[in-house]
């Protein structure tokens, strides 16, 4: 790889791969991020080489290997250059098709994605309600880009947001640019990007200043972080590379999951050739900047995504949180002034400078400016990453892009914000998506997790789902943390188990409030979140669980059990399959009988049948009081 | 950082050996305090912080049933205990014959897919529990075997010389029953000749000497003998890469080094 040694030579090798590539050939993107591969994505690219090598298509069919393109409930999916043809859900066979249709320049209509309201076919994937109504700024270049080639970054305008601060010369103006921007950290606390930047900044000279890119996404339901580093590693690297420009930052330090492995080795090879390419390292450009990233592996621990437990983490030592002040960026990483961002906000930074501030400003509302990526999974029809401007309601992105509940069930309320969040009921759904609206309403934005629940969602087990999680991360440094958590767990538990009491909804709250108020990291601040939330929507539901005992939405497995309901069942043996432990049998056209003794209540014999024939009935009849 | 001999601390030292061992053997945790000079209890502290840290042996298969909050909602935790009851252990625990170990993950971040499964590095999406079977028995059998006669993925290529262009093929010496790719190749101070599978997706190789693993070859051209190792690295080990030009449009890549299957195939002749 040749190395760059101007901006001059960077603007020309941008010019000479577009000039390179020749806009009339179609391309066929294959998405194959790790929704992608899961799905069968290898596959399918193994089979796209086939078919074009078979066939001699090599020069009129070009094939890019990119990331994930977001609709993960249609993945695998390919999208065909430059007509926009989205085909969703391929298989092998399906693949070979689309090959040959795209070599012969037309289409496959029975592959094309289906819309399941109108039954109609849509070709192009910008007429497809999930990406019509996003505002794809940061996840379109997902699309764009080869993670593994920086020549297909560059080629899409990739480092010219850096050549451009460059050539400006001048730090300060960037960090204004940013502050005027307006744009807010994306990992949940919100705090302003550009002031951050301006303290480290005005540190005093002379020690040395550092950079984290926070991709320790342990919110469960949130993956934008993972999908940006594994499918656009450079947008962050050079989101950083700027901000260390504007900082006066020499290191930096990209913190990564352990469990996503796709986005660490993308990461290595995106580093390794922008270190080649010399846009990392000294004398980048052939300026007197240098700046250099390394890759910190975590080792699974919810609490380093909190700024102070990270850099422990970083320094090799137990993810333990301190108190602040001092803050990271006046002691930071082995006391050096350290500013953490986390990944989406790092990606943002090409943009806000490429396209300017005012113009990224317009997008969203005021105070709330720029798009979010949230990962829409659970309960709804179209699962996926969705990027849309802040200020959007629940309900647009629930229903429009998400195009309503997957089943028959209704949907019941959207949780946001993972373990520190709270969940939103869907009356509540024109509730505008920004920092201030979502946390007057109890719950919190956080790193953007946004999971669907329907009626088949029970909201004590959610609570106990969450505490239980709290209680296992709780690093036990706080007292309150430690054992207030696990109390309220047990508490929960015994409303799940069918051994609650009325007074415990008050104990539990009274606990909350001492956790909440007594935690020094956010961990435990917001550990009461979830209890606190379902409390206030959805009392109801608690005292069910306490007087009746029985879950309303079979979850809770001592509160409930299965029955056939003789006169629905039409004996179709769908049931009879799908049951794992052998406790529906019966001939079929008859209905069929369920063995309370080996029933597991594992749902998948309700989750299958067609006439609602299944029901979940109290266990024991207790009079209500 | 920089000049730190040691930049990542227990953490990194202590995810090498786990990396080499699966798992964290006590008296490697002993090694890792006496070299750092640093208490036992600290090096114990950090190994237990961590949940990716096992102080317990682990099985051949690794089973990870995601239990973050969309594969809860979608059954997750009937999934783990229908794997419990398939294997008859506790998640967190490995089967008495050190087959499986099963352990449950907060998120793997395909959430849109749940119930998801990772098992050996092979993710299974939209679980059911009436499916936990026969991944395990899939599992057993090995995930990473493939049919090289039947599966639609592996295919022929016929391959030349990136320099002369002269064909590399040789109809006479067969792998896997297809005619091989052959090439000239040295390492320490041996030289020979190596025939490699022509089926893409197949790793199967034949030598007139033996590699040892991890060897890092030099291949040349059999005609006119140029050296043929290029400036791409192994995207999976960083080992310099082998270009050779297929044909029907494209060129393939393949790891010098003996054992790493890292390969990339382009397909058209794009420089970029």
């Amino acid at each position: 790889m040749e190395r760059l040694n101007s901006i001059e030579q960077l603007r020309a090798l941008a010019a000479r791969i577009t000039a390179d590539r020749d806009p009339q050939i179609p391309v066929i993107v294959i998405s194959a991020g790790t929704c992608g591969q899961a799905s069968g994505a290898n596959d399918l690219i193994r089979i796209a080489k086939r078919e074009i090598l078979a066939n001699g298509l090599a020069d009129r069919i070009a094939l890019r290997v990119t990331g994930c393109h977001g609709f993960c409930q249609a993945e695998p999916s390919a999208v065909i250059e430059p007509d926009g043809t989205f085909y969703p859900k391929l298989g092998i066979k399906e693949m070979a098709r689309v090959v040959h249709a795209v070599g012969h320049g037309e289409v496959a209509q029975d592959l094309l994605w289906r819309d399941p309201g109108t039954r109609r076919r849509v070709q192009k994937q910008s007429d497809i309600p999930f990406f019509r109504a996003q505002t794809r700024t940061i996840l379109a270049s997902n699309q764009k880009v080869d993670p593994i080639r920086i020549y297909t970054y560059i080629e899409n305008g990739g480092y010219s947001a850096l050549a451009k601060v460059l050539w400006s010369g001048d730090p300060s103006r960037v960090v204004e640019e940013v502050k005027a921007s307006g744009l807010r950290g994306r990992g949940g606390a919100g705090f302003p990007t550009g002031r951050k930047w301006e303290l480290l900044a005005n540190q005093p000279n002379g020690r040395p200043k550092c950079l984290v890119c926070n991709g320790d996404e342990g919110d469960p339901g949130a993956y934008m972080d993972r999908s940006v580093l594994e499918g656009n590693p450079h947008s962050v690297i050079e989101g950083m590379l700027i901000g260390a420009y504007a900082t006066g930052a020499a290191e930096g330090v990209v913190y990564v999951r352990t469990e996503y492995p796709l986005a660490i080795k993308h990461l290595i090879i995106a580093l390794r050739q922008a270190r080649e390419i010399g846009l990392l390292g000294s004398g980048i450009l052939g300026t007197g900047f240098h700046f250099d990233i390394r890759i910190v592996k975590g080792a699974g621990a919810f609490v380093c995504g909190e700024e102070t437990a990270l850099m422990r983490s970083v320094e090799g030592e137990r993810g333990e949180p301190r108190p602040r002040p001092p803050y990271p960026v006046e002691k930071g990483i082995e006391g050096r002034p350290t500013v953490i961002n986390n990944v989406e906000t790092w990606a943002n930074i090409p943009l806000i400078v490429s396209g300017g501030a005012a113009a990224f400003a317009r997008t969203g509302a005021p105070g709330n400016t720029g798009t979010k990526i949230f990962s829409l999974v659970g309960k709804v029809k179209n699962t996926g990453l969705v990027e849309v401007p802040m200020g959007v309601t629940i309900g647009e992105i629930v229903n429009e892009i998400g195009g309503g509940p997957s089943g028959r069930s209704e949907i019941k309320a959207v949780q946001t914000g993972g373990p520190s969040g709270g969940c939103i009921p869907a009356s509540m759904f024109d509730l505008p998506i920004d920092y201030e609206s979502l946390a007057a309403a109890g719950s919190i934005m956080g790193s953007g997790g946004m999971i669907v629940m329907d009626q088949s969602t029970c909201m004590v087990d959610v609570a106990r789902y969450f505490m239980n999680f709290l209680k296992d991360e709780s690093c036990g440094k706080c007292f309150t943390c430690r054992k207030g958590t696990q109390r309220m767990w047990e508490i929960l538990d015994d409303i799940a188990s069918g051994r609650g009491e009325p007074e415990q909804l008050d104990l539990l709250e009274e606990l909350a409030a001492v956790v909440k108020d007594t935690a020094m990291c956010g961990l435990g601040q917001t550990a009461a979140t979830p209890v606190l939330s379902t409390l206030r929507y959805f009392r109801e539901e608690y005292r069910t669980h306490i007087e009746r005992k029985y879950c309303p939405a079979t979850v809770c497995r001592s509160l409930f059990q299965y029955r056939v309901i003789a006169e629905k069942c039409t004996g179709c043996a769908l049931c009879v399959r799908v049951c794992p432990s052998g406790a529906i049998t019966g001939p079929r056209k008859e209905p069929h009988n369920l063995d309370q003794s080996k029933c597991i209540k594992c749902r998948a014999c309700a989750d299958v049948c067609k006439f609602d024939a299944i029901a979940g009935d109290a266990i024991v009849a207790v009079p209500s009081r | 950082m920089a000049t730190d001999p040691n930049p990542g601390g227990l953490i990194s030292l202590l995810q090498d050996i786990q990396a080499r061992y699966g798992y964290l053997p006590a008296d490697q945790l002993k090694a890792v305090a006496q070299k750092t000079g640093r208490p036992l209890t600290d090096v114990y502290g950090v190994a237990t912080f961590y949940r990716s840290f096992s102080l317990k042996p682990r099985g051949k298969h690794l089973c990870s049933v995601c239990l973050g909050t969309a594969c809860h909602v979608r059954g997750g935790p009937i999934i783990a205990d229908e794997f419990s009851r398939q294997l008859d252990a506790p998640a967190g625990e490995t089967t008495a014959d050190r087959e499986f170990t099963l352990e449950t993950v907060n998120c793997l971040g395909a959430c849109a897919l749940g119930p998801i499964v990772v098992v050996d590095g092979h993710y299974f999406s939209n679980v059911s529990p009436v499916g936990v079977k026969e991944i395990v028995e899939r599992a057993r059998a090995g995930l990473d075997r493939v049919e090289v006669k039947t599966d639609q993925r592996i295919f022929p290529v016929e391959v030349s010389c990136a320099r002369c262009n002269h064909s590399l093929m040789d109809a006479e010496h067969l792998v896997d029953g297809h005619p091989s790719i052959r090439v000239t190749l040295a390492f320490n101070s041996v030289h020979g000749h190596i025939w490699l599978s022509s089926l893409y997706g197949s790793f199967n190789v034949e030598s007139d000497h033996e590699i040892p693993m991890d060897t890092v070859a030099d291949f040349f051209c059999p005609h006119c003998h140029a050296h043929l190792t290029g400036s791409a690295n192994c995207p999976v080990c960083e080992t310099p890469m082998v270009p050779m030009i297929v044909r029907g449009g494209g060129i393939v890549q393949i790891c010098s080094r003996r054992g790493c299957r890292g390969h990339i195939l382009d397909i058209g002749g794009q420089v970029f």
